[in-house]
């Protein structure tokens, strides 16, 4: 019974590492057909269709219904699913897909580069998030013929960042189920939604579950296996634990369970815990500076608060084993823009800390207290509130005092963002494949007030915004990733805000899936392969 | 005196005085036994209470003293109970007091507002509160007041329609005595005892309010309150259910010994009153 | 007939309350930091500034306050709540999905705390000042003095993780389709500790008025004189005790609808129903102003149909005293 967290965690890493890549010990195995699998689904989003919204909640319903051009594979690599092959112009202005031939939509109409015109015209580029901004130079896209989609860009799209993003945000939409009727954002196939995927949209009672079936007209051959996916809503992560202990839940994505029971799960054989399948869904941990206050608009004083915060041990009794120290924006999983070098890091140290404060003339005044700071965590998720915890308990060490500013989701982006009225925030950035998607404009000035995850920090500076343009639109993939490694030594330089933590999400999941976790957005992804052993 | 002698009389007032007098014990001496910061971070996060004897109570999941939580949590939440009583009865006797004493217009009109405030589910107004205004000690101890005026006013106000017409109040009319005098000074003294009774269910009722709050988790994170601590043992409910139930009993204690007491101090009130 | 005209008038009356809960609730979020569209971006995880505007203009929250506040109300004469922006439906549909569980739990929770409530008040009564009703009288004290909540979380360690004899949460099982008793039986083994938490505070009330007022009347002159006459004692607690207690506690049902709805809020939270206090919550959370006066409106409706319903059972109770006064 007394355990402590953290030898529990270790415990479950230990076999979570042991039991990692599962379908190579089953290799042999015959897929079995049929079967439902349920999972946990815990945050209900507005509607299902992945090409308005970009967010794992739509992914993990609507990235079984609907299909888009690219996805990755088990090496993270572009691989062609509507589409079959592209192309780039030499001036990066023209890019060409050839799609797949064959291939039907669940009420029987064919697939054709109409959808994929509509859907990147209508959706992507005007409804979007992220896409918007991934799509702003995109002026056209012709239609040669049924199966070849051409994009036209006003700016030089970099082949590369386009076959990144499309994964997530390349999902396409049934052109006549949209088109001529009225408001895209209104029409209730969002709710419904009608894709290519391996999965028919069945239905879905709010508040309780959603259901697809089999799509037995799917392109590829033998997929799916599956008979049936549930989706349970279970708002409750503790709740959620209790129905996967008692198999009513096969799988619970993205971290969808408090720390504690994941690492108690991980010691049950019944389970698999791991990070594994969610490569493609890194992110770090922040801390947020307001250069509005003067005291955090000096270096020294940021540099102090970083070097006051013992990040090892916050991982090693908080988070465990799946958590590791952040090294800047780009997180080490992104192997296609990692640095070698990371610039400065800010190792645990008090007393250069506190010499720091002095430094900058922040003397303890009576009780030790330097200055008070007002710290907004992020409502998204047990490890921010913990951290946010942690900062105040360690600041106070070195003299400063931190009120924290409990807020809702809300609240928090409007108070962050286009309030500004925070000293300190934390939360945290999802890297998205791709620098440019969404992690640059956590840097980039300029930045429209009240628009959220952007640099809203009242920090400019013009050498990063240039190293940032630049690998924009930057063809050469080497001379991109060069252009990444100094904006990552240059953020850390001068630390507008801090990445000390880096975090994949978990995934729980019965240790009767079989060609689960196989690719770096598996969640996410289409499920095709996936089947139950008895 | 005669007051004190039949208070005593009953054995649940005196063990509710016992326990209130417990609870205050703890309030008061936490700077005594904890003298650091209870939110401080004091060990490892979730420890089992008595396998550390540093930490008699163990430890919650940021690793921080739960005795010394319990110790200080007592003081807010008496603090938030007290306060919040006392803004919430101020409103309710102004509110009644008026109402009774002017009828007519004065009285339809605050008994609309008063039927409203009654009609919307407090705990709900009470959410919107906090969500507006924030989750400070503050906010939240001034909402918990907004929310749970209304039955206090209902009692003034039936206290001052039974008053109004006596004969000291007529007395103080024709000597010409302002609306405010008579009011403050003439009639709400008798009008009293029965608020001041019904305070201890408000101060019951406000210090459970508080607590559900911060199961939201929309309660102020900066204070040690019970109610945050049962909110952050919720996570970790299915193995170390202590977080949660530590400061649970705590609560009950409270609310037990805030009851009984206002429970005792009515039946060793109520000859009197009757005897008025 | 005589009742639905009753009933007419009630409602009439309480218009003037309706209308200040909604316009005050309305002006009041108006002054809550984000809107619903900070709400969308932040459930979404990520978004960027064109989005934003482009939501805004969509959900109409560019029109001016009063414009916006006008435009409700007058969907509302025509008993219209308006389309819920997290949904993406009209809110009434909204509502009627949560309405069913809400209404379930707080009529079990209320039948529960009434019966249980009447049975031990009665028990402790009789046996006044010995054990039984020394322990009936602690135990309602407990339950009293008990943060609801806090019982729940409790009830879910000890019967759902340890003994593992009752669901820890949910409202029905998804993951078998069971029908018609089978599925009822279902969805009453997943209410019963909500029932429970719910239902503990008010029995722990209803048994103290009980008691109180059988003590009251059995000391009466007239239920002295039929105990003399050798009468049947039970039937002297039916016929006279039972009728003057109900009074009060009947009474107590109508002001303590409005706070159990507010209790179920944090019910439904533990238990992860999918009843309306959770609705609330969210909606709250959400800035989903359309949802969360709607259902305002309709839980201020409940309130006061429960309370028309209270009256009407009064005047049966005591003959002294008729509805329409």
């Amino acid at each position: 019974m007394d355990m402590t967290r953290r030898a529990a965690l270790r415990t479950s890493a230990a076999i979570a590492s042991s039991v990692l890549f599962p379908m190579r010990s089953f290799g042999q195995e015959t897929p079995r057909r049929g079967g439902v699998f349920t999972v946990h689904y815990g945050a209900e989003q507005r509607q299902l269709n992945p090409s308005l919204q970009a967010s794992t909640g739509v992914y993990i319903i609507g990235g079984k219904i609907q299909e888009q051009l690219v996805d990755l594979d088990a090496k993270g690599q572009p691989v062609g699913v509507l589409a079959e092959s592209w192309e780039a112009a030499p001036d990066g202005r023209t890019i060409t897909f050839k799609l797949r031939s064959g291939v039907t939509w669940h009420d029987g109409k064919p697939f054709t580069s109409a959808d994929v015109q509509f859907t990147a015209m209508e959706m992507w580029k005007k409804i979007l998030n992220y896409g918007t901004t991934l799509q702003l130079f995109l002026t056209a896209v012709d239609t040669p013929d049924p199966l070849t989609a051409v994009f036209r860009y006003e700016r030089p799209m970099p082949l590369n960042l386009l076959l990144r993003a499309l994964p997530d945000l390349g999902y396409v939409s049934p052109r006549h189920l949209y088109e001529g009727k009225g408001d895209i954002r209104q029409n209730p196939v969002n709710l419904a939604p009608v894709g290519t995927g391996p999965f028919r949209f069945v239905q879905y009672e709010r508040g309780q579950h959603v259901i697809a079936e089999r799509n037995p007209n799917y392109w590829r051959a033998n997929a799916p296996y599956l008979d049936r996916i549930v989706w349970r809503v279970v708002t409750d992560r503790a709740a959620a634990a209790a129905q996967m202990e008692a198999g009513q839940i096969h799988y619970s994505p993205f971290s969808g369970l408090t720390i504690s029971d994941s690492a108690r799960l991980g010691k049950d054989p019944r389970f698999i815990v791991s990070t594994k399948g969610n490569e493609g869904n890194a992110r770090t941990n922040t801390i947020e500076f307001n250069f509005r206050r003067k005291e955090l608009a000096d270096i020294r004083v940021r540099r102090a608060i970083a070097h006051a915060l013992d990040i090892p041990f916050f991982i090693e009794n908080f988070l465990g084993d799946f958590a590791k120290r952040g090294t800047g924006p780009i997180p080490s999983v992104s192997t296609d823009f990692y640095p070698a070098d990371n610039g400065p890091q800010y190792p645990f140290d008090k007393k250069l800390a506190a010499s720091l404060l002095d430094e900058a003339g922040l003397k303890p005044g009576a009780g030790g207290t330097r200055f008070s700071l007002r710290l907004l965590p992020a409502p998204w998720g047990e490890d921010i509130t913990l951290f946010a915890t942690f900062i105040q308990q360690s600041l106070a060490d070195v003299g400063i005092k931190v009120e924290i500013v409990r807020t809702d989701g809300g609240g928090y982006l409007k108070q962050v963002y286009d309030e500004h009225a925070f000293d300190l925030a934390t939360g945290w950035h999802q890297y998205r494949n791709d620098p440019a998607v969404s992690t640059t404009v956590w840097y980039r000035s300029g930045q429209p007030k009240g628009a959220p995850w952007t640099n809203q920090w009242g920090w400019t500076d013009p050498a990063i915004d240039k190293i940032i343009d630049d690998a924009a639109t930057e063809v050469d993939p080497a001379r991109r990733k060069a252009l990444y490694g100094d904006f990552v030594r240059r953020a850390n330089t001068e630390l507008p805000i801090w990445t000390p933590i880096e975090q994949i999400f978990l995934t729980a999941i019965s240790a009767k899936a079989r060609n689960h976790s196989n690719t770096p957005r598996w969640g996410s992804s289409s499920w095709h392969d996936l089947w139950l052993a008895e | 005196m005669d007051l004190v002698k039949r208070y005593l009389r009953s054995p649940a007032a005196v063990i509710g005085l016992l326990l209130l007098v417990l609870v205050l014990a703890m309030a008061a001496t936490a700077d005594l036994f904890y003298p650091r910061d209870p939110l401080a971070l004091a060990g490892r996060p979730l420890i089992w209470p008595f396998s550390n004897p540093r930490f008699l109570l163990g430890t919650d999941n940021s690793g921080r003293d739960i005795a010394a939580q319990i110790f200080h949590g007592a003081r807010i939440s008496l603090l938030i109970g007290g306060v919040a009583t006392a803004i919430s009865i101020m409103i309710g006797i102004t509110i009644g007091a008026f109402a009774g004493y002017y009828g007519a217009f004065v009285d339809t009109a605050l008994m609309r507002v008063t039927e409203a405030f009654q009609t919307l589910p407090n705990f709900l107004l009470l959410l919107v509160l906090v969500a507006v205004f924030g989750s400070t000690l503050t906010t939240v101890t001034i909402a918990i007041g907004i929310v749970s005026w209304p039955a206090s006013a209902r009692l003034t106000r039936a206290e001052f329609l039974s008053l109004r017409n006596r004969e000291f109040v007529q007395a103080g009319r024709t000597l010409g005595l302002r609306d405010a005098r008579l009011i403050f000074g003439e009639i709400l003294p008798n009008a009293l005892p029965p608020v001041i009774v019904y305070a201890s269910v408000v101060m019951a009722i406000a210090i459970l309010l508080e607590s559900a709050l911060a199961f939201l988790k929309l309660s102020d994170p900066n204070v040690a309150s019970w109610g945050n601590l049962i909110g952050a043992g919720r996570d970790v409910l299915r193995v170390q259910w202590y977080v949660s139930a530590i400061p649970g009993i705590a609560i009950l204690i409270t609310v037990l010994a805030v009851s009984l007491v206002g429970q005792g101090l009515n039946d060793a009130l109520n000859p009197r009153l009757k005897r008025r | 007939m005589r009742v639905l005209t009753l009933a007419g008038r009630r409602l009439a009356a309480s218009i003037p309350t309706l209308i200040l809960i909604l316009v005050g609730v309305f002006l009041l979020l108006q002054l809550a930091p984000g809107d619903t569209v900070d709400a969308l971006m932040a459930q979404m995880g990520g978004g960027d500034a064109a989005t934003a505007r482009q939501l805004r203009e969509f959900y109409g929250l560019d029109l001016s306050v009063w414009a916006q506040l006008g435009n409700y109300l007058w969907r509302l004469v025509r008993l219209d709540l308006g389309f819920s922006a997290i949904y993406g439906k009209p809110v009434a549909t909204v509502i009627a999905e949560r309405l069913p569980a809400t209404i379930l739990l707080m009529t079990a929770s209320l039948s529960f705390a009434f019966f249980f409530g009447l049975l031990l008040g009665v028990v402790a009564a009789r046996g006044v000042n010995k054990w039984p009703d020394t322990l009936i009288s602690t135990l309602g004290l407990m339950f009293y003095a008990m943060p609801t909540f806090w019982f729940g979380l409790m009830a879910i360690v000890v019967f759902s993780i340890y003994l593992q004899w009752l669901p820890a949460g949910g409202f029905e099982d998804i993951t078998v389709s069971y029908t018609g008793l089978r599925r009822t039986l279902d969805i009453a083994l997943h209410l019963i500790l909500p029932t429970l938490t719910l239902g503990l505070f008010y029995m722990a009330i209803y048994l103290r008025i009980m008691r109180g007022s059988m003590l009251e009347v059995l000391n009466l002159d007239f239920v002295r004189t039929a105990r003399s006459k050798g009468m049947d004692e039970t039937r002297v607690v039916v016929r006279h005790v039972l009728r003057n207690a109900l009074l009060p506690m009947v009474t107590l049902i109508g002001l303590q609808a409005g706070t159990m709805l507010g209790g179920s809020v944090v019910v439904e939270s533990v238990f992860s129903l999918p009843g309306l206090g959770r609705l609330a919550y969210e909606s709250v959370i959400q800035r989903d102003l359309n949802t969360l006066l709607g259902i305002i409106f309709v839980s201020a409706l409940l309130v006061i149909a429960v309370n028309f319903i209270v009256d009407l059972l009064y005047a049966r109770l005591d003959p002294r005293i008729t509805a329409g006064s």
